[in-house]
């Protein structure tokens, strides 16, 4: 074993050269949060899995929808009711994925305990959340939304030449709906990265993202009657139809409304996971 | 210097850690010695801000370890050795970790180096066996070179050839002049390693002291006497500072005289002695009673004098 060397050798060796004395900084607890999230072999699958469920369902979505290529008999059908929402379809995967990613990214230090490390180090905490809520968006986002327009623009192509209900990026709302399906992605994946924090576990955040973001809306809508609606439209995936779809119906949001509500819930669970973060013990 | 000051954490109505206060001092080993479930870990994780105290309050050279630029370049810590990420190396673990102060890839290679792990520094750090996992979270308490290192259980886990490895680390760092506090629940290891004993049980401190006083303390000779004259003796040898019991017809044991002057003075009044044994109680017999005593006190219906006002 080599002789030990305690001390940095830039104090020791000259130290009036001295490295400045360390201190936390935002910008190094986001480079750190960076560190963490690169050096993870399942987040670049993820962001793989995510890019390709857009992308690969979109266009399965919209060859199918050309008639030229038919499902089994009795499969499903990808085909939305709109030429967007056919495009897209594939989001209705890849929000999983996003969900599953955030929550991964809130929760996972908290199944291995390495938590109290960070927390150790960064005493603030806030940072820590900050940190990883732009660690997490810088990789998302970029990918969501390359996903999303390959999907578009390589989906509509195929609907296109087929000669199949197409649509253009200058149609009416269509680069509303395309942008604003990016936007709920990146925004669930958010929430995942809140609940994950909040509930500290991998299985409740996601229990709770993917329970509130599907099945919640879906059993409710089935089992409450009509007049119910009016409330419903205000849950984070109601609400995330309406800035996501090009068709607008009577039972949604306006789009501005929409985003309004949807990013109302993401400040929300923020804002509860970062109360939660200063309050409770690690 | 680490300084915990009347420091207190009840979770409901079970209290953890009581009113705790003691000065860890620079130069020095200190051992931070209790039976599990006496209150370390909870001490430890208020000392670092992970556990809010009902009451009191830890200072790290001078101010809350929470208030610092860089808390991690005043107090070093090791808590949990697997608290890491199973799919991150080992080398990536520190370089965040580092990050976060400014601490960049040259130190962590130094440091990895420092604890013999840059052979499997970029292999994931979930294929570690626990003594790896150890000198992992000792190169992580180290980065930023503080002043004052603080290690749960460090020996956990350790082959023997590990256990001499960081005894010479920790020694090496209090001859620097650093402030070094470890936690263990085994006497036997503490007095290998610790040159101050902080004892705890049951959330309470039962002993803050040299590992020399605690020795001289804990090492009161006791004789174990017998004789068919076990009454008569027992009265001539009774005196100021001694202790006589009797265990059995015809047996005693005597503490305050050693077993040289009880035999003079069996000798002098001419009775016969079957047998004249000197007993030296070890030192984890003397921890152990001593935090057996604290459980029992703790054990009883009898409320506690503070928990009787808080109700």
């Amino acid at each position: 074993m080599p002789t030990m060397t305690l001390t940095p050798e830039a104090a020791t060796a000259n130290p009036a050269a001295a490295t400045p004395a360390p201190r936390i900084t935002i910008r190094r607890v986001i480079t750190s949060e960076w560190i963490k999230l690169r050096s993870l072999r399942s987040t670049w699958m993820l962001v793989a899995g995510i890019v390709g469920a857009i992308v690969v369902f979109g266009l399965i979505s919209a060859a199918v929808a050309t008639g030229n290529v038919s499902s089994t008999d009795g499969g499903p059908s990808f085909a939305g009711s709109t030429p967007v929402a056919t495009v897209l379809s594939g989001a209705n995967f890849g929000v999983l994925l996003v969900a599953v990613f955030g929550v991964l990214m809130g929760a996972r230090e908290y199944s291995s305990g390495l938590i109290r490390t960070t927390l150790a180090a960064v005493p603030a905490r806030m940072p820590v959340l900050v940190g990883k809520l732009t660690v997490f968006t810088a990789v998302v986002l970029p990918a969501v939304l390359a996903g999303t327009l390959v999907a578009f623009f390589a989906g509509t192509a195929i609907l296109t030449q087929s000669g199949a209900a197409s649509a253009s990026w200058s149609d009416p709302g269509v680069a509303g709906a395309v942008l604003g399906t990016v936007g709920y992605l990146v925004g669930i994946g958010v929430l995942g990265v809140a609940l994950g924090m909040l509930f500290r576990g991998i299985g409740a955040g996601i229990g709770v993202l993917i329970g509130g973001i599907l099945f919640v809306p879906t059993l409710a809508t089935a089992l409450l009657p009509d007049s119910w609606d009016s409330v419903l439209k205000y849950l984070p995936s109601a609400a995330g139809q309406s800035f996501t779809s090009v068709s607008a119906s009577d039972s949604m949001l306006s789009y501005w409304g929409g985003v309004a509500v949807f990013g109302a819930w993401v400040v929300i669970a923020i804002g509860g996971t970062a109360w939660s973060l200063m309050r409770r013990d690690a | 210097m680490l300084e915990v000051r009347e420091l207190t954490k009840k979770y409901g109505d079970v209290t953890a850690v009581d009113h705790i206060s003691f000065t860890v001092q620079p130069g020095i080993i200190t051992g931070f010695l209790g039976p599990n479930g006496a209150g370390k870990s909870t001490t430890m994780r208020m000392i670092l801000g992970l556990d809010r105290p009902t009451s009191g309050k830890a200072l790290v050279n001078g101010r809350s370890y929470t208030g610092s630029p860089a808390p991690m370049a005043e107090l070093g810590a090791l808590l949990e050795a697997k608290a890491i990420d199973k799919g991150r190396s080992a080398r990536n673990h520190l370089r965040a970790l580092g990050a976060t102060v400014g601490i960049g890839s040259s130190r962590v290679d130094e440091l990895l180096e420092v604890v013999g792990l840059t052979d499997v520094a970029r292999k994931p750090a979930g294929a570690f066996s626990l003594g790896m996992g150890q000198r992992l979270g000792i190169a992580s308490a180290l980065l930023a070179d503080p002043s004052i290192v603080m290690l749960d259980e460090p020996v956990n886990g350790l082959d023997p050839d590990g256990i001499l490895w960081i005894r010479n680390l920790l020694r090496e760092l209090a001859t620097d002049g650093r402030t070094v506090f470890i936690s263990s629940h085994l006497m036997s290891e503490m007095e290998l390693t610790a040159e101050h004993l902080i004892v705890i049980g049951r959330g309470s401190i039962l002993a803050d002291m040299s590992m020399d006083e605690f020795i001289a303390n804990a090492s009161t000779q006791h004789v174990s006497v017998v004789s068919p004259h076990a009454t008569d003796l027992r009265n001539l040898l009774a005196g100021p500072d001694v202790s006589v019991t009797s265990t059995a017809p015809g047996r005693l044991v005597v503490q305050g005289l050693s077993a040289a002057e009880i035999g003079d003075v069996a000798a002098r009044h001419q009775l016969t002695l079957h047998g004249l044994v000197p007993i030296e109680a070890s030192l984890e017999e003397a921890f152990m009673k001593l935090t057996r005593d604290a459980v029992e006190y703790r054990g009883t219906s009898e409320p506690h004098p503070s928990e009787r006002k808080a109700a």
